[in-house]
């Protein structure tokens, strides 16, 4: 990994404190580089075969994506290059081969973006245009092709990832998937259910009120922290030796003011970021990143600051820096997909519409201060950190670990935009 | 609010036939199943002709208030809402609410038992759903009489946010 | 998980005697769900899920749940009774492991 030079300012005397030396045992050794759990650490390792996997969580992808580029900030390769596509001579289309690759979600699926006729479609998305009578357009076969091998021949700033230049497609899917939007012909079919377009579809209703604990599974999980506030760690103290009072009157407007520098690390860190450091230096206790321990831990002390206002440091020079460095992030295209979180989660591309069956969020609204959050759909405890790293799969890109300096500053310009709102943790969530 | 964690005691033995074949049908393999036991894979209809023995399920009209989301963001946790405005007295109440899920491989996922002294035929829970489907609210009086209300509930699968 | 059996009860925070009361529960627990190998086949073990929520009030079961693995993992429960005189309410659940857990509201009249 190339990664490790960003992290070394601040390594030698965490490490020199913390008395520890861990091994990586796989792939390239980014054990010193990071203070994460081992699946969070976003390694990869070679087979025997010689075939390349990612060491991810449970259940996660563990397709290596090492083609394509990363948020890492020494990786300086570039998007995937813009590239014309040529039909190749002499293939026929299927449209029926062409409509199974377009809802594969072994693929796109396509319908993630775009909406097609048919009572089997289910969920379209509308972050692209609906295709429902794309063929009344009379469009060329030569100019569709262009348009999913690789969009940015024709518009340069689409969202469309460049399905052919990147391999994903190969042509004769293509030529497939064109002869399928060719019969895609007027007058659509009348609309039986509101709820199968997306244009008209009910938006999600949430899973209710966050801070009941009859509704929350993780406000118990958090308590569970509190017990751990008080235990000694193998240097003899505890939490509550150095911040007396109670969590919540120790803690109380801390959290607010994360993520942000921290001088002893130089480097942004938010809530787990600074435990996975702080624990072991001073009650010897880890606290690694993406642990039970941190989650809940973090949990506690960011709902010592619920109700306050967000209010992290946006003007100092340092801070001024590293929000440019986390919005240059934000906008970066980057994976197999080509996305930036931009194409998603802004109001000019694709917030507040549906991405599928997700109803995607505006990064203006201000999306983090209800971290860590519940997730229902994998009934646990998800920080930013680990939400960031799973948008990563569907990209196809490799993640780095939780606690990299660049998700770090990504995670303060998205927090800039809830400045002035008030902290409301843990969420609860699909 | 006030709440009280126990830890395990050991099972006194007493989990009854329910329990039992509960278990059975966790293993998919059924053995002795009563009519009234639960936790089985089986088809809707064979379900419903198990447990209710083929007699008539009228529908509701609006005496079932059945309260499930149009579409759910994902099928893992499904809040179902049940209220009946039927009497619940000594001689006539509500005996049970079922509640089924027409496509789940078990779909008659809870049964409540009331009593009187409940004062209201009234229950809520957070279910599974394996796709797209009609759930059921069966309400049983304690003449046996049956009543449905049932809806249909989108499930949403996958996307990028998983 | 050290989590399982956590409960919570939650009542209204005044109820009157005669009140038709609705209580909300809910409980850490795995719920496991049938797991199935590559070729589909029911993976043959004891799988852990909550089979009975019992509701006692001064005593008497008032309500109780049947449960299965179609009910969700650390699930809610939500249900009514009448309250004619002070006293405990308990809900009481039962897992297939034999395990046992218990969450329970003193209910007063304001």
């Amino acid at each position: 990994m190339r990664r490790a030079a960003t992290r070394l300012r601040w390594l030698p005397a965490l490490l020199l404190a913390a008395g520890c030396a861990t091994t990586g045992s796989v792939g390239p050794d980014t054990s010193a580089a990071t203070r994460t759990v081992p699946e969070a650490r976003g390694d990869i390792r070679t087979l025997p075969d010689g075939t390349r996997e990612a060491l991810r969580y449970a259940g996660w992808p563990k397709t290596d994506y090492g083609r394509f580029r990363t948020y890492a900030y020494d990786d300086t390769r570039g998007e995937i290059a813009v590239q014309r596509g040529t039909v190749p001579a002499g293939a026929t289309g299927d449209p029926k081969k062409g409509r199974a690759l377009f809802t594969s979600r072994a693929k796109g699926p396509c319908t993630g973006c775009h909406l097609i006729p048919g009572d089997d479609v289910w969920p379209a998305g509308n972050v692209g245009p609906d295709l429902s009578t794309i063929a009344d357009r009379r469009l060329t076969n030569e100019y569709l092709y262009q348009q999913i091998y690789d969009a940015r021949v024709i518009f340069p700033q689409t969202a469309m990832p460049p399905w052919g230049a990147s391999g994903a497609f190969t042509p004769q899917e293509i030529v497939d998937l064109v002869a399928f939007l060719q019969t895609l012909k007027g007058p659509r079919p009348p609309e039986k259910d509101a709820d199968r377009d997306p244009a008209t579809r009910t938006k999600p209703v949430g899973f209710g009120d966050n801070l009941d604990p009859t509704n929350n599974p993780a406000l118990l999980l958090a308590e569970g922290a509190e017990q751990q506030w008080k235990v000694r760690g193998p240097s003899g103290k505890a939490c509550a030796d150095c911040h007396a009072g109670g969590v919540d009157v120790a803690m109380k407007g801390v959290a607010a003011r994360y993520p942000k520098i921290v001088p002893r690390y130089s480097r942004v860190m938010s809530i787990e970021d600074f435990l996975s450091a702080h624990g072991p230096e001073t009650t010897g206790t880890p606290l690694p990143m993406e642990s039970d321990a941190n989650l809940n831990l973090t949990m506690l002390v960011k709902m010592a600051s619920n109700g306050m206002p967000v209010a992290i440091d946006t003007e100092s020079v340092e801070a001024r820096a590293a929000l440019a460095r986390g919005r240059a992030g934000f906008y970066r295209r980057v994976g197999e997909r080509n996305h930036a979180c931009a194409g998603c989660h802004t109001p000019e591309k694709g917030a507040s519409k549906f991405l599928g069956g997700r109803f995607l969020g505006d990064v203006t609204s201000g999306l983090t201060r209800h971290f860590p959050t519940w997730r229902t759909s994998q009934n646990q405890v998800w920080d930013m950190r680990k939400r960031m790293q799973w948008c990563m799969t569907p990209l196809g890109m490799n993640m780095l670990p939780a606690d990299a300096v660049e998700y770090a500053e990504l995670e303060l310009y998205l927090t800039s935009f809830d400045i002035g709102k008030p902290m409301n943790v843990p969420g609860i969530r699909h | 609010m006030s709440e009280h964690g126990f830890s395990r005691r050991s099972v006194l033995g007493t989990l009854g036939v329910l329990g039992a074949a509960a278990a059975t049908g966790a293993l998919g393999r059924p053995r002795q199943a009563t009519a009234q036991a639960l936790g089985m894979q089986e088809t809707l209809d064979a379900g419903l002709k198990r447990v209710f023995g083929g007699r008539p399920i009228k529908d509701a009209g609006g005496l079932v208030k059945l309260d499930v989301p149009l579409i759910a963001e994902n099928g893992a946790v499904v809040p179902v809402t049940v209220e009946v405005n039927l009497p619940m007295t000594p001689s006539n109440y509500v005996k049970h609410i079922y509640i089924v899920a027409d496509k789940n491989r078990i779909p008659i996922v809870t049964r409540v038992a009331l009593a009187p002294e409940a004062g209201q035929a009234y229950m809520g829970a957070n279910i599974r759903l394996g796709e797209t489907t009609d759930v059921r609210a069966i309400v049983e009086q304690s003449d046996g009489t049956l009543l449905q209300a049932k809806r249909e509930v989108k499930v949403t699968v996958g996307g990028c946010g998983g | 998980m050290s989590d399982i059996g956590k409960v919570r009860v939650r009542i209204p925070s005044s109820i009157k005697a005669g009140d038709v009361v609705r209580v909300r529960t809910l409980v850490i627990h795995p719920m496991e769900r049938i797991e199935r190998d590559a070729q589909g086949k029911i993976i043959d073990k004891k799988y852990n899920y909550i089979t009975k929520v019992t509701v006692t009030y001064l005593g008497k079961t008032v309500v109780s749940f049947d449960t299965t693995q179609s009910v969700s993992e650390n699930p809610f429960f939500s249900f009514a009774f009448k309250a004619t005189d002070p006293g405990q309410l308990k809900v009481a659940f039962t897992d297939t492991t034999g395990g046992k857990y218990e969450g329970t509201a003193d209910i007063k009249f304001s």
